[in-house]
């Protein structure tokens, strides 16, 4: 026997609006499509319809003349479906089979769920508990269908469980707008004296239909709780989305970031009902001049951290400002799961990572994206290539060598790029060394060792390698290219030096 | 003495001014990896303070500053490495025995940059140990500069390893080291190949307030 539970959040425009600006609950509210006094109220919170607004009939002319005090917002179309999205992952962090309405409403499978919760009292509550912790003022049903559990969601106490066989008394006492019947059908059911479903559902559904067609069928199958097909399951997206479409362009950092930590905030709620993380933030800002930038910031390692994030969003707008005011602003959380990092008795605890994923952030808005990271040794015969790769923490390990065992070796100080130098050469040996900053008599030399790489390359390399001592007190590492002709100045008298020479490391 | 005096005398009444304790503090080290040089300083390197490691150029410090990155990395350490003149050689750093995959290469844009960014490092915490290789800049910090990275490393514990031309930081480095007298060795002769076999050099430890200041030893580090 199946068990369906449902969770909508009512007027969730609204409450969207509630979710972006908390400053806005309680008060009479509406919101409008249009502009100016003209703009049709496509919304009302529940206090502005207390006061006569209502939604679909009033301008927003109309609607200030009903209420004095009312709050205006333009409708948010990313805000509400950031609210939609994040009603969606609350109901999937309980049931793995979840369906969404095209009003926000939710549908799980609660078949089974009771590995999860103690009870379907139980699931109702945890389930309107976790749509608190994302912003959202929410009501749930349990129920035998799909019917049932929305009647129970919006008719209930706000955690209504309908048991198995009771569906046909919890129905009965429900008026007849419950089922939103057309205004023709609505019409001619009163007509006929029918004022409750228990009263509808005892209508035989072949007379209905000939009378009032298959929406008068309709009508009679949902008032017995009987659904129309299944639940369809569908997949959630993987990446959390917060948007929000600004009253005003931000051409300020502060104020922005003050979005951005709403956004974040509202993100990592989501991301906490899955107990994942975020691995990268993508942020899409709509500018005034109609364009777009959109930028990715990777993270150092998983986080729901807040303030970790936020600091890496301060960096990377601080040093890449956007070209001009924001009047949008979507962020997107890629979700990866949290790694634990397994800590050794014996072995340093190392930066934390939400603190190094700041760090990260600090030093490349500081020196450069490609300037920050783990040396890593290039496969290649070509000498003198550098390449990083992304730093990470690395798993503890004990330690793999006593101090008795460390062995002190001379390091190459690398020249990037190599400096050219001249060497004067007797028999083909360098016996004299001048350039930039040093220069002196030979007095010990290494080589050469010929290096060849990429021969098939138009910028293939080849060259002999020596390692010169010189009287300047430096040992050096220079280099001659074999390719190409010397230059005129040192063809002289002297015996000169063949090719050009470069140096390219000091031994220190 | 009532609980209440007692209280005031472990904590210390209004307007008491204390000078610290009678017992020293034990300043944890983070040991170089040679045991020679482990022994002259106390136990290793002194965390949460500024090293000055000064030489001339091919006296060895550098290899001296990777002989003790790679001791840090293989006994787990996450280090840091600020490279102003961008000379690290990944493959000779390898070879020197240092875990790369534990070491955070910085390339800062000029001295300046340096600075800050070994500041972000000491104010993240958990490295043990961020090498600030300045190469020949003859003035690498601002006098009013090393206060602030002597106070980001004690509030960090992280040995901050300064590698430059000369010692600067004056004061403000709990211990300063020098390389000098640099020889290098050659092997081979007429008829046979010729290898730099290594370069011998002499490690004085000139300043070290919290040890024995004084004290030299013979550093030879092996050729590629």
């Amino acid at each position: 026997m199946s068990r369906i539970a449902c969770l909508l959040v009512p007027d969730l425009p609204v409450a969207a609006a509630c979710r972006a600006d908390p400053a806005l609950a309680g008060r009479p509210l509406v919101l409008v499509e249009g502009s100016g006094p003209h703009a049709h109220v496509v919304a009302a919170s529940r206090a502005a319809r207390a006061r006569g607004v209502q939604a679909g009939r009033h301008t927003v002319a109309q609607a200030r003349a009903l209420a004095g005090e009312l709050v205006v917002h333009p409708r948010d179309a990313a805000a509400e479906r950031s609210a939609a999205h994040a009603l969606a992952e609350v109901a999937a962090s309980l049931a793995s089979r979840i369906e969404t309405a095209a009003d926000g409403a939710v549908f799980l499978d609660a078949t089974g769920v009771m590995h999860l919760v103690a009870s379907e009292a139980a699931l109702a509550t945890a389930l309107v508990t976790r749509a608190a912790r994302v912003g959202l003022e929410a009501r749930a049903g349990v129920g035998a269908g799909m019917t049932v559990a929305r009647l129970a969601a919006e008719h209930g106490d706000g955690t209504e469980v309908v048991p198995p066989g009771i569906e046909q008394g919890f129905l009965a006492r429900l008026p007849l707008a419950c089922l939103a019947p057309a205004a023709d059908v609505a019409t001619t059911l009163q007509r006929w004296g029918i004022h409750r479903l228990g009263e509808l559902a005892r209508l035989p559904v072949a007379e209905v239909v000939t009378r009032l067609g298959p929406a008068g069928a309709a009508l009679v199958r949902a008032a017995r709780g009987e659904d129309e097909r299944p639940l369809a399951p569908e997949p959630l997206p993987t990446a959390v989305e917060e948007g929000v479409t600004l009253e005003y362009a931000l051409d300020n950092l502060e104020p922005l970031l003050f979005v951005l930590r709403g956004l974040v905030e509202r993100a990592v709620a989501r991301l906490g009902l899955a107990a994942i993380g975020c691995a990268r933030v993508e942020l899409a800002l709509g500018l005034d001049d109609r364009g777009r930038d959109a930028r990715a910031l990777p993270l150092a390692a998983p986080t729901r951290d807040v303030k970790a994030i936020l600091g890496c969003l301060r960096t990377e707008l601080e040093g890449h400002p956007p070209r001009a005011a924001i009047v949008h602003v979507v962020l997107t959380a890629v979700p990866e799961a949290i790694r634990a990092m397994q800590m050794g008795l014996f072995v340093p605890p190392g930066p934390a990572p939400e603190r190094l994923a700041t760090t990260l952030a600090r030093l490349s808005a500081l020196c450069g994206p490609d300037r920050v990271g783990a040396p890593a040794v290039v496969d290649s015969h070509r000498p003198g290539t550098a390449r990083t790769v992304p730093f990470a923490l690395q798993p503890a390990e004990g330690p793999s060598r006593s101090p008795a065992d460390t062995v002190c070796r001379l390091v190459v100080r690398a020249l990037r790029p190599p400096r050219p130098v001249e060497v004067f050469t007797e028999r083909g040996e360098p016996v004299f060394v001048r350039g930039e900053g040093l220069g002196g008599r030979v007095v010990g030399t290494a080589g050469p060792w010929r290096v060849v790489a990429e021969w098939w390359s138009e910028d293939g390399v080849a060259r002999d390698y020596y390692d010169l001592e010189l009287t300047d007190g430096g040992v050096y590492r220079c280099y001659r290219e074999l390719g190409g002709a010397p230059p005129p100045a040192e063809r002289g008298a002297r015996s000169g030096s063949l090719g050009r020479w470069y140096l390219d490391g000091v031994y220190d | 003495m009532s609980a209440a005096a007692a209280l005031l005398d472990r904590l210390g009444r209004p307007g008491d001014v204390r000078l610290g304790t009678a017992e020293a503090q034990t300043i944890p080290r983070l040991s170089t990896g040679l045991v020679a040089l482990d022994r002259a300083l106390g136990g290793g390197l002194p965390r949460g303070r500024i090293i000055e490691l000064a030489g001339r150029r091919s006296t060895g410090r550098t290899g001296l500053a990777c002989a003790i990155a790679a001791h840090a990395t293989q006994a787990g350490e996450t280090i840091a490495w600020i490279d102003v003149e961008d000379a690290l050689e990944a493959e000779t750093v390898a070879a020197a025995g240092v875990v790369l995959a534990r070491l955070l290469w910085v390339r800062p844009r000029g001295v300046c940059d340096a600075l800050r960014a070994a500041e972000i490092l000491l104010g993240a915490s958990g490295f043990g140990l961020v090498a600030l290789d300045v190469g020949d800049a003859r003035s690498p910090c601002p006098p009013p500069g090393w206060p602030r990275l002597a106070r980001a490393a004690e509030r960090s514990g992280t040995a901050l390893l300064v590698i430059e031309p000369q010692r600067q930081a004056g004061t403000f480095a709990a211990l300063g080291l020098e390389v000098t007298g640099r020889r290098a060795y050659w092997s081979g002769g007429p008829g046979r190949l010729v290898v730099l076999d290594g370069v011998e050099s002499r490690v004085m430890v000139v300043r070290n307030p919290i040890g024995r200041p004084g004290q030299s030893l013979v550093l030879r580090q092996a050729g590629g």
